[in-house]
C-alpha cells in the first residue's frame, strides 16, 4: 500500500505542509544610518525597539563595534538582525584564529556579509544592513545591503523605517543634491567637499530628531557609534518619547 | 431605495486583487478618554493624528461639539469622526428647536448609534459622548457598529488599554473636578508615551452642571520639539532659474503731466 | 465545488476524481515508518493551552516576576494551578507565557542546562547566571523559529549580572529579544507596561525603586490585569531576588487584592433610555 499525500491532480504533488499560519517574521521598526567622510565614518540609529503599536524598549541598542574598526547594525526583524550580527563576529573570531590575528579590511568583510546574506536567499534574513569604518587607504567607508546581499560602497546611506525620510536629506546635504551655486542660473552644481565630524554629528542629530516628528517607530534615544583612526566611540542623545 | 447599496461591492473587490484597493484614510489611532466627577463629566484627547506609520498631524483636534453643553472624543477614521459629528450636531441643535429644550446627551447618543448602525461598520467612528443637560452629567460611549456602553469612565482607541490601565487604579468615586481633570491628563499621558498611535498634546473638555463647558486646547504640551543642530537657509539662487517668461495680461501706458515749472528739490 | 453540504469545499469528484481522504486526515494508519515522511509534517501551528502575562521589573535590590496561575483552553479556564515561574540555578527565574506544553518542554530544556552547568561542569567559580540562560533560551527559539516549527512562548529571563547588577530581557517565539527595567508579555505589553513606566520612566531610574513600591505596583498591575484580561485569573505567583541572588524568594498563592466591583451598583442600561 502505498501512502501519498498527492491529489488525484498530478500537477498538484505537495511534499510540504499545505498551510501553515506561522509568520516567522516581525518588523521590530527602528532606524540607522551610516555617512563617511575623509577620515572618519559614522553609524547611527535610534534606540526603540517596537512591534505592532507597542515599544518593546526604549534602549536596545542595534549599532555595535564588531572588531577591527568596523561597526555593524541589521535592521529590520529584531532577531534577524541579531542573528547576522552574531553570525559575522563568530566568523571574524575564526579569521583571526586561523590567520595569525590578521586584520580583516572593511572590503573583505563588505564581500563576507553578502555571502552570509545571499547564504539564506530563499529563507532571507529580514533586514537592512549597513557597515562602516576605514578602508585601506584611511577613507571613510559605508556599506549598505539588501535583505539578501546586494551592496554598494556609498558616501552616506539611510536604512530601516524611516529611511524614505531621512535618504532625500541626505542626498541634498550631503551630496548636495538639486543645489546650484548661486549666480549661475543652475548651470554649475555646488561643488562636493567631505563634511567635518561636527558638521556629519549636526545633520545626523537633525535627521533623527526630524524623523522622530513624523514616523512613529522612531524615538527614545539616538546612539551613534564614530569610528576614526583612533578607535571607536560611541555618543547618546535623548530623543522625544512619544 | 432606503438603505445601503452594495452595488459596488463585488466590482471594488475585483479591484483590489488587481491592485487597485480603497485609498488609506487618515486615521486618529489614538488615545481618548472620559471620567465622572462629583458634578460633572471630563473628556481628553491626544493630538496626534497617523496615516500608517507616518504622523500626519502633530496637533489635531479630536475633541468636538456636539452642543454647547455637550462634547465628544473621536477615534478612528478621522473624516468618519468629522462627519458623523457634525451631522449629529446639526440634527441635535435642529430637535432642540423643535422642542424648545436643551438637547440631551442620551438624545446625541442615541441619534449616533441609529447613524453607525444603519452603515454597519462602515463608518469607521469610535466616540466618547459626554455632556451635562437638565437631568444631569452624563458619560457614554459608542462605537463603529452602533453598540454603546454607559460607565464612570471610559477609554477608546489604540491607546485605550494604557489609559484603561491608569483610570482602573487611580479612580475614584466623586472626585473633584482638579483630580477628574488630573486623571483624563494622566491616562491620554500613559497612551501618548506608550501607544505609537498617540502622541503630542493633551486636549481636554470639561462640563459642569450649571455651568458653560470649558475646552482646554492643548491643555499639556509635553512634547514640544527641540531646536535644530543647524541651520537649514539655502543662499538665494541654491535653486537656479532655468527660464523666466514674464507676461503681460495689462497693457500699462504711463504718461508724466507736468504742471510748470519742475519741481524744485532742496539743496 | 461540490456543494453538498458533507462534501463541502472538495473538489467535485466529476472533474478530479475520487477524493483522496488522505490529504485532509493526513492519516498514518496504513503508513509505514519510511512512509511518514511522505505526510505533511505537522508543528506547533497555534498554541492549544495557555498561559497569559508575565511581568517583571527591576528595583533597587534586584528583580520581581509575577504571573498567574491560570491554564486556558480558548475561553475555557482549564487549569488554575498551573506554575508558570520557574527558577533555573541559584539566582535566575524564568517566566514563561503562552502554550503551556511548549513550556513544559522548555521547562525540561532548562533543567537540563542546569543539570549540566551546576552538577557536572567543574570550572570553579563560573555560575549559571540568567545572561547565559537567556542566550540558551533566545538561541532555542530562534532555531525553532526557523526550522518553521516554534515554540509558542513568551519568555522573561530575570537574574543577575557576573558583576552583580540585575539583569531583566525578554524573548519570544520568533527569537527577537530584548532588555528594559519594566517587561511584560502579552495583554501585559499593553496594560501593564504603562504602569511599570509610570514607576520607572526612564531604564537607570529602578535604582530608586524600594521593594515596597515595586510590590504595590505589581499588585496594580495583576489587578488591572485581572479587570480587563479576559483570560486572566486572580491568583498569582512572585519571586522577587534580591541582594545578588542571596535573597530567593517565591511566594505562591496571592490573591489580587483591593478589587472594587462599586461601579456595578450603579451603572444601569447602555444608554438606551433615560435611566
Amino acid at each position: 500500500m502505498n501512502a501519498t499525500v498527492a491529489s488525484e491532480y498530478s500537477a498538484e504533488v505537495h511534499s510540504v505542509p499545505i498551510e501553515h499560519r506561522f509568520n516567522p517574521y516581525s518588523d521590530n521598526g527602528g532606524t540607522v544610518l551610516g555617512i563617511a567622510g575623509e577620515d572618519f565614518a559614522v553609524l547611527a540609529g535610534d534606540t526603540r525597539q517596537v512591534v505592532g503599536y507597542s515599544i518593546n524598549s526604549r534602549y536596545e541598542p542595534k549599532i555595535f563595534d564588531v572588531g577591527d574598526d568596523i561597526v555593524m547594525t541589521a535592521n529590520g526583524f529584531a532577531a534577524d538582525g541579531a542573528a547576522l550580527i552574531d553570525r559575522f563576529r563568530n566568523q571574524l573570531k575564526w579569521y583571526k584564529f586561523d590567520h595569525g590575528g590578521k586584520k580583516l579590511s572593511i572590503k573583505s568583510a563588505a564581500r563576507y556579509i553578502q555571502h552570509l546574506l545571499y547564504g539564506k536567499r530563499f529563507f532571507p534574513y529580514y533586514v537592512s544592513t549597513l557597515i562602516a569604518g576605514l578602508d585601506d587607504e584611511g577613507k571613510g567607508a559605508v556599506y549598505s545591503y539588501d535583505p539578501v546581499g546586494s551592496y554598494e560602497r556609498e558616501q552616506c546611506r539611510a536604512g530601516g523605517a524611516a529611511a524614505s525620510l531621512i535618504m532625500p536629506f541626505l542626498d541634498n546635504q550631503v551630496n548636495f543634491k538639486n543645489q546650484y551655486e548661486p549666480g549661475t542660473d543652475g548651470k554649475k552644481k555646488k561643488e562636493l567637499r567631505y563634511l567635518t565630524l561636527p558638521e556629519v554629528l549636526d545633520l545626523v542629530k537633525d535627521a533623527f530628531s526630524s524623523a522622530t516628528e513624523r514616523h512613529i517607530q522612531v524615538g527614545d534615544g539616538l546612539e551613534i557609534l564614530i569610528v576614526t583612526k583612533e578607535g571607536i566611540r560611541t555618543e547618546y542623545h535623548p530623543l522625544k518619547r512619544d | 431605495m432606503p438603505g445601503l447599496s452594495f452595488d459596488n461591492y463585488q466590482r471594488n473587490h475585483f479591484l483590489t486583487t488587481k491592485g487597485f484597493g480603497a485609498p488609506t484614510a487618515t486615521s486618529t489611532g489614538t488615545t481618548i478618554v472620559g471620567c465622572q466627577f462629583k458634578g460633572g463629566v471630563v473628556i481628553a484627547a491626544d493630538t496626534r493624528a497617523t496615516a500608517g506609520d507616518i504622523v500626519a498631524d502633530k496637533n489635531c483636534e479630536k475633541l468636538h461639539r456636539l452642543a454647547p453643553k455637550i462634547w465628544c472624543a473621536g477615534a478612528g477614521t478621522a473624516a468618519d469622526t468629522e462627519m458623523v459629528t457634525q451631522l449629529i450636531a446639526s440634527n441635535l441643535e435642529l430637535h432642540s428647536l423643535l422642542q424648545n429644550r436643551d438637547p440631551r446627551v442620551i438624545t446625541a447618543l442615541t441619534m449616533l448609534k441609529q447613524h453607525l448602525f444603519k452603515y454597519q461598520g462602515h463608518l469607521g467612528a469610535y466616540l466618547i459622548v459626554a455632556g451635562v443637560d437638565p437631568t444631569g452629567a452624563h458619560l457614554l460611549s459608542v462605537q463603529a457598529h452602533g453598540s454603546t456602553d454607559v460607565g464612570k469612565y471610559q477609554s477608546l482607541g489604540s491607546g485605550s488599554l494604557a489609559a484603561m490601565a491608569v483610570l482602573e487604579t487611580h479612580f475614584k468615586e466623586d472626585m473633584t473636578k482638579e483630580e477628574a481633570m488630573k486623571l483624563c491628563a494622566d491616562a491620554i499621558e500613559s497612551g501618548i508615551w506608550n501607544d505609537l498611535g498617540s502622541g503630542s498634546n493633551v486636549d481636554l473638555c470639561v462640563m459642569e452642571v450649571g455651568k458653560d463647558a470649558e475646552l482646554y486646547r492643548n491643555y499639556l504640551t509635553p512634547n514640544v520639539r527641540s531646536q535644530k543642530a543647524k541651520n537649514y537657509v539655502f543662499p538665494r539662487g541654491t535653486t537656479g532659474v532655468l527660464r523666466e517668461n514674464v507676461r503681460e495680461l495689462l497693457d500699462i501706458e504711463e504718461t508724466v503731466v507736468t504742471f510748470g515749472d519742475a519741481m524744485e528739490v532742496d539743496a | 465545488m461540490n456543494h453538498d453540504p458533507f462534501l463541502w469545499g472538495r473538489p467535485s469528484n466529476d472533474t478530479y476524481g475520487a477524493y483522496n481522504h488522505a490529504i485532509a486526515q493526513a492519516s498514518v494508519q496504513e503508513a509505514t515508518h519510511d512512509q511518514l515522511d511522505q505526510f505533511p509534517k505537522k508543528h506547533t501551528q497555534q498554541p492549544i493551552i495557555t498561559g497569559t502575562s508575565v511581568i517583571a521589573l527591576k528595583y533597587k535590590d534586584g528583580i520581581i516576576m509575577a504571573a498567574d496561575t491560570m491554564g486556558s483552553y480558548g475561553s475555557l479556564m482549564r487549569f488554575n494551578n498551573i506554575e508558570r515561574l520557574f527558577r533555573v540555578g541559584k539566582e535566575t527565574v524564568v517566566g514563561i507565557s503562552g502554550d503551556i506544553s511548549d513550556m513544559q518542554q522548555l521547562h525540561r530544556i532548562l533543567n537540563e542546562l542546569e543539570t549540566d552547568e551546576e552538577v557536572y561542569d567543574n570550572d570553579g567559580g563560573h555560575n549559571l547566571r540568567a545572561p547565559h540562560v537567556h542566550e540558551y533560551l533566545t538561541r532555542i527559539l530562534y532555531n525553532r523559529r526557523s526550522k518553521m516549527d516554534p515554540l509558542w512562548n513568551a519568555v522573561l529571563v530575570g537574574g543577575f549580572n557576573d558583576d552583580g547588577s540585575p539583569f531583566l530581557k525578554y524573548v519570544d517565539l520568533l527569537g527577537v529579544a530584548y532588555g528594559s527595567s519594566t517587561l511584560a508579555t502579552g495583554f501585559g505589553n499593553h496594560l501593564a507596561i504603562p504602569l511599570l513606566r509610570q514607576l520607572i520612566p526612564n531604564d537607570t531610574d529602578y535604582v530608586n525603586v524600594t521593594e515596597e513600591q515595586a510590590k504595590k505596583v505589581v499588585m496594580d498591575c495583576m489587578r488591572v490585569l485581572f479587570y480587563r484580561d479576559a483570560r486572566s485569573f486572580d491568583k498569582f505567583s512572585m519571586v522577587t531576588i534580591k541582594d545578588g541572588g542571596k535573597g530567593f524568594d517565591f511566594e505562591k498563592n496571592i490573591k489580587i487584592d483591593n478589587q472594587s466591583w462599586r461601579f456595578a451598583r450603579d451603572i444601569k442600561g447602555y444608554g438606551s433610555k433615560q435611566e
